[in-house]
């Protein structure tokens, strides 16, 4: 065999090769998950938190609002969470003859238009991802005050 | 028209309920403009003559219409379903507006469709819906004869949702989320297009910064999805450690997508009249190293495929689609530019600020598995340039401006390139703020005619191979 045929032989070797082999000495891509946990970029789209008490707008402020036709919503109670919902996840319920939304997680798909909407920013979005659950119904968030909002 | 701009193509024909009247309208692109033939038959007898004989193109897109809104077109008659299932009952369209969909009783038939010898030599092979070299559930009916294809039977609409149907019954601003969920990979795409359409009936001007925000989503998103199809065309050929590779340089990317919008998959980011949220001026630095960081790979990747010899072997000159079918199949994207057709909406016509910035369009000549990808690798590069400007030259000012809920009378279409090639939207709109209209029309669907005239002639080994080159998206195609 001369010299020419066998540098086209090596040239056939595929130059993944190389690197493949290089690769048992590095530290490996993936984390280690769940004992390590990932670094969240600010503004995560997490679990949504609801704060009962900001809840229930009728004061709209100033200044452009992207949120809502002010026509459409005056009176007491508001609703955009429950109308602009893509999913269908907000329900209104009855809370101390109150009316409140209720955020079932099954159905939220963390769009959070809902954060967008609310006139009051009682909805608000947090980096909490670990959702898994055995029961379902533990994921429907009822509206409902804390002891320290009740004493206030 | 057709022989004097050999580049127009169908792209889509959108059926619509005008109450008395069934509309047919065909959405045309030439070289230089867009525009719409608009047709209208009687509903009792919506006959129409098709155009497959001077445009086989139109084949996909008249069953559509024929299988959703019950247009008849002659001589392309649709046996059974072609998007519906087969146990949908006949005589029911889901998109006109008289039908109640609640009175629809789907009975399950069990499909008896089995690998079976045809008559003589040959043997039919089904893929699918279920099989390890397809992820999602699509079959495809291969008769073969020895090793060599002999014909290829598409059956698609096993992830059929009716997205188009739901979009009647949300609101604008609920369909922008809904629309995003067509398709998992090209997610901001979809939202973009159907803001952009909306935003055209509105007549709506975008802030400048948003326009390049927008822009910069969508790169991102081009960047994932070519380097996903170069993972799975590795994975599909056997290769498992090209695979590994381009995935793992996938993940900053998904990492820069949940950096500028909050979640790695779902971007969420696009709005009627701007965008949700702005890139922190700190956040810059870091994206600009991921850019800088993956365009150092770039030569390893360009190696790998255009020289290494496995790749090279399973994809040069397999599926070879000559420019004049690529023409007469009106197929997209860059399957499209690689067979030498030029078409890039970027290009042809620019939609924000695609005008202002500087990037190639690729286009090769052999029209082969191996030129596909190849026009993607490119591509890739070109998307990291388009990236690296508009983060230099993204103005400063707001990122959104106050939109009205209800829409005006009106109607629009908007087209963009998305990774797979144009995307279109069409929005009819009653002066509600729910829609009267949305049709969908993805680039997959225009693609796969393609595929079923490449593989036939070639060896049953070479179909994942030349399939996968389409980068095809049922989620996508089936909506």
């Amino acid at each position: 065999m001369t010299e020419k045929t066998e540098k086209k032989q090596t040239s056939r070797i595929s130059p993944i090769f190389k690197r493949a082999i290089s690769h048992l000495f590095h530290k490996p891509a993936t984390t280690k998950y769940p004992s390590v946990k990932p670094v969240l970029p600010p503004d995560t789209r997490g679990k949504l938190v609801y704060e009962i008490k900001d809840c229930n707008a009728i004061d709209f402020g100033s200044g452009p609002d992207f949120r809502l036709d002010i026509k459409v919503m005056r009176g007491s109670i508001c609703h955009v969470c429950e109308r602009d919902c893509p999913a269908g996840a907000i329900t209104i319920v009855e809370v101390d003859g109150k009316q409140r939304p209720q955020i079932n997680l099954n159905k939220c798909i963390f769009c959070c238009q809902c954060v967008d909407s609310c006139p009051r920013g009682a909805i608000k979005q947090s980096d909490i991802y670990e959702l898994a659950v055995t029961d379902k119904a533990s994921l429907i968030m009822k509206p409902k005050y804390s002891q320290k909002d009740a004493s206030q | 028209m057709l022989e004097a701009d050999e580049k127009t193509g169908l792209t889509t024909i959108t059926g619509l309920d005008l109450g008395t009247n069934i509309g047919v309208y065909y959405h045309v692109r030439t070289s230089k403009s867009f525009f719409t033939i608009k047709a209208e038959v009687p509903k009792e007898n919506p006959r129409l003559k098709t155009l497959i004989d001077i445009h086989p193109g139109a084949l996909f897109h008249e069953l559509e219409c024929a299988d959703l809104m019950g247009a008849i077109f002659e001589g392309n008659e649709l046996n059974g379903h072609f998007i519906l299932s087969e146990n949908w009952p006949n005589g029911i369209y889901p998109l006109r507006k008289d039908i109640d969909l609640s009175q629809v009783k789907l009975v399950p038939t069990p499909e008896h469709e089995t690998n079976k010898s045809a008559e003589g030599r040959e043997v039919k092979i089904i893929i699918g819906p279920q099989h390890p070299a397809l992820l999602e559930p699509e079959k495809f009916s291969v008769t073969v004869d020895g090793e060599t294809v002999t014909k290829v039977e598409p059956r698609i609409g096993y992830v059929h949702r009716g997205i188009e149907k739901s979009a009647e019954s949300h609101t604008y601003l609920q369909n922008t989320y809904l629309v995003e969920r067509v398709c998992g990979i090209c997610n901001p795409c979809h939202a973009y297009t159907f803001v952009a359409t909306v935003e055209k009936i509105l007549k709506l001007e975008v802030p400048e910064r948003a326009r390049y925000l927008r822009v910069i989503a969508l790169e991102l998103n081009r960047l994932h999805s070519h380097l996903l199809v170069f993972g799975h065309a590795g994975l599909e050929i056997g290769y498992e450690a090209v695979f590994q590779y381009f995935w793992r340089d996938r993940e900053p990317i998904m990492d820069l997508i949940e950096l500028t919008s909050g979640n790695r998959v779902f971007g969420s980011l696009m709005t009627v009249g701007g965008i949700r949220r702005d890139i922190n001026q700190e956040h810059i630095p870091k994206i600009k190293a991921v850019i800088n960081d993956l365009q150092s790979k770039l030569p390893f990747y360009r190696k790998i495929y255009t020289d290494e010899p496995t790749l090279r072997l399973r994809m040069k000159d397999v599926g070879i689609l000559s420019r004049e079918d690529a023409l007469k199949l009106s197929v997209v994207g860059p399957i499209a530019r690689a067979s030498g057709v030029d078409i890039d909406v970027r290009k042809d016509r620019p939609y924000e600020v695609y005008n202002e910035i500087p990037f190639k369009e690729i286009v090769y000549t052999d029209g082969d598995t191996w030129a596909r990808m190849n026009v993607r690798m490119d591509e890739l590069e070109e998307s990291l340039n388009i990236l690296d400007y508009a983060l230099d030259h993204m103005p400063a000012g707001p990122i959104r401006i106050e939109a009205p809920r209800t829409v005006p009378i009106g109607e629009a279409v908007s087209t963009i390139e998305a990774p797979r090639g144009e995307l279109l939207y069409y929005v009819r709109s009653n002066g509600t703020d729910i829609p009267e209209r949305v049709k969908i029309r993805t680039p997959t669907l225009a693609n796969i005619p393609s595929f079923l005239k490449t593989a036939i002639g070639e060896s049953i080994a070479d179909v994942p191979s030349n399939f996968v080159s389409l980068d095809p998206c049922f989620s996508c195609t089936d909506r």
